[in-house]
């Protein structure tokens, strides 16, 4: 599902080059729940930003759901997005115009489908993630963790075959963070999404199937993706 | 439009901002919308009531230079010249603080009707003017404006002359025409009254009537040929083109209210551009949201435009709406409020409705283009970084 062949990512800040990931290869099946974890600056965020296509590298190969980004055109590349990744932020990143349906129906705007239809599936993903009730409420009437659920659904809505999420417990009490990763753990079991997750929480190891480490840019030995054995 | 729902809450989510905004821009189109109707307002009122058969002559110096009155005699005569009479100014003020506030002028009453038929001034009333030495015909504006009546006493205040003079007024001249005519006579002997010995012997411009348009050129040639070599020449011209003489001293000033007009209206870009870049700044992170989401750089910039042109558009009608309004009640009202003047003669038209419109349309887009612009093109990931 996500193949990552030696990719390395350097930026400049000022007369200075910072690289944020160095000869990164990793290889993700379809269907795994997975975690990129490691200290501030260790490049996790910018690894989820290439491999869900919102960042290029300097140099490698990324191949994501059979396609490789590297051939993508920026437009090509938002219309990938569009169609097999869901995103999850920390912030939840809801638009605060927009009530609880609505936000959940954004991705669909970009398809053909009828406003009928689109409506019907936002209001399935947000039964999904159990805020049917709440469709109607605008971003700032709902809990923080209500709004994460909210984002979960408007990642799902046009039914992606990824779903990134970074940090997304990372705004959230302990409960709320329990409750958000056992929805991406169902989303992972019960509709067999890939979910690859970026979190300094280590209560996301009981959640998840592999666990990458990486350390100043580098894939940290003895991450290569073994089982953490939680199904 | 499946995005204008989310234009539109976006358009919304600060009322107050996109209210003054769109107020701004509104009242910059109504201005110039009102502006834009002078120049074709003042072509109808030329129309109203300037002829192309009546030659005005008069100094070739100006308008302030007078002539000798026996010129009056001399062009009458001349073939194709129907009727003829003289002007003089006399500059009669009735409200000294005020100022002149309505043309006077010494004529010769006998001569009225035959120049100025479209005057259509009543029988009665000429032969009163014929009459009574302190008859006064008064436009039926300067009628309204100062509340007199026929048969009311009025007494003017000379500003050329030392003299006052009361006079009765006897008639209207109907329509928009502010004169305030006085028989030349009467002026003539007051003068002789305060010692001058040979009274009003001069005149400020002849008016003649010649019903043959054809001859209306060649008759101008000959008056100004005759008196080319004298003391005072004479500079002849149609009644339409004497007054767009005057309508062209304004022209001046109109071009630096116009140039004014597109300086407040670039104002308006700015600040609406700068209104623009504020909304979009602080969207920055919603926007690169929208863009991980799949929506590409010309969908965003796209929306963020509209948004710009919608609000532009809205303000602009509004604009335009208001100016329309305003023209037309001046025109309703204009009968009935006589200080409103001529101004019920500017009409903002379909055209300039349009290009009210269009202008409004235009700052919309320039003022979103730039920001909205810059917002689509920014690296989602970059922005995730910074605004994160």
């Amino acid at each position: 599902m996500i193949d990552l062949e030696e990719v390395s990512r350097e930026y400049r800040r000022g007369a200075d080059r910072v690289l944020a990931l160095d000869r990164v290869s990793l290889h993700v099946p379809r269907g795994r729940f997975v975690a990129l974890m490691g200290p501030s600056g260790s490049g996790k965020s910018t690894l989820l930003n290439i491999l869900a296509g919102l960042d290029r590298p300097s140099s490698g190969g990324v191949r994501v759901a059979d396609t490789d980004l590297g051939r993508l055109s920026d437009e090509d590349l938002a219309r990938f997005r569009a169609s097999h990744i869901g995103f999850v932020f920390q912030f939840f990143n809801l638009i605060p115009v927009l009530d609880a349906r609505a936000n959940v129906e954004l991705p669909l705007l970009l398809t053909r489908l009828g406003r009928a239809e689109r409506r019907e599936r936002a209001e399935t993903a947000l039964r999904i993630v159990g805020l049917q009730e709440r469709a109607r409420h605008a971003p700032g009437e709902l809990s923080g963790g209500e709004q994460q659920r909210v984002a979960i659904a408007r990642a799902i809505v046009s039914d992606p075959e990824i779903v990134v999420a970074d940090e997304p417990t990372g705004d959230l009490d302990a409960k709320n963070a329990a409750d958000t990763l056992e929805l991406l753990r169902e989303l992972r079991l019960a509709f067999d999404k890939t979910v690859v997750m970026v979190t300094h929480d280590p209560r996301g190891r009981e959640y998840v199937d592999q666990v990458f480490e990486l350390d100043k840019g580098v894939l940290q030995p003895g991450s290569d993706g073994s089982d953490t054995g939680v199904t | 439009m499946k995005f204008l729902p989310l234009i539109w809450r976006n358009l919304t989510r600060n009322k107050l901002r996109s209210l003054l905004t769109a107020g701004a821009i509104a009242l910059a189109v109504a201005l110039v919308c009102l502006l834009r109707t002078m120049p074709e307002g003042m072509d109808r009122m030329l129309n109203e009531f300037a002829s192309d058969n009546r030659i005005n002559v008069h100094h070739r110096a100006g308008l302030v230079y007078s002539l000798p009155y026996v010129y009056l005699r001399r062009v009458s005569a001349l073939p194709g010249v129907e009727a003829s009479a003289s002007m003089t100014w006399f500059g009669g003020v009735f409200d000294e603080d005020e100022g002149v506030t309505f043309p006077n002028f010494a004529i010769e009453p006998e001569r009225v009707a035959a120049v100025w038929p479209d005057w259509e001034v009543a029988p009665e009333a000429l032969a009163d003017f014929e009459r009574l030495r302190n008859g006064a015909l008064v436009g039926e504006s300067t009628l309204k404006r100062y509340g007199w009546q026929p048969g009311d006493l009025v007494t003017l205040k000379g500003t050329v002359f030392p003299l006052d003079l009361e006079f009765r007024i006897v008639g209207e001249i109907p329509g928009s025409t502010p004169y305030f005519l006085l028989q030349r006579e009467y002026l003539d002997q007051a003068l002789r009254g305060l010692g001058s010995p040979n009274g009003l012997d001069f005149l400020g411009t002849i008016w003649l009537r010649v019903p043959d348009p054809d001859r209306v050129d060649p008759l101008m040639q000959t008056i100004d040929g005759m008196f080319r070599n004298s003391d005072a020449p004479t500079a002849s011209e149609t009644e339409k083109s004497y007054f767009q003489n005057f309508f062209s001293l304004l022209e001046g000033f109109l071009t630096v209210v116009l140039i004014v007009t597109g300086l407040v209206a670039l104002c308006i870009v700015f600040i609406a551009a700068n209104t623009a870049s504020l909304a979009v700044r602080e969207r920055l992170r919603e926007i690169a949201v929208l863009r991980a989401l799949g929506f590409g750089r010309r969908l965003v910039f796209g929306t963020l435009v509209a948004e710009a042109a919608l609000l532009a558009a809205a303000a602009g009608a509004a604009g335009a709406g208001a100016a329309f309004g305003l023209t037309q009640w001046l025109r309703s009202a204009g009968d009935q409020v006589p200080d409103l003047g001529p101004l019920g003669g500017f009409i903002v038209s379909r055209a300039i409705l349009v290009e009210g419109l269009f202008l409004a349309l235009f700052v919309g887009m320039l003022a979103g283009v730039v920001p909205s612009f810059g917002a689509a093109r920014r690296r989602v990931a970059q922005t995730l970084r910074e605004v994160f």
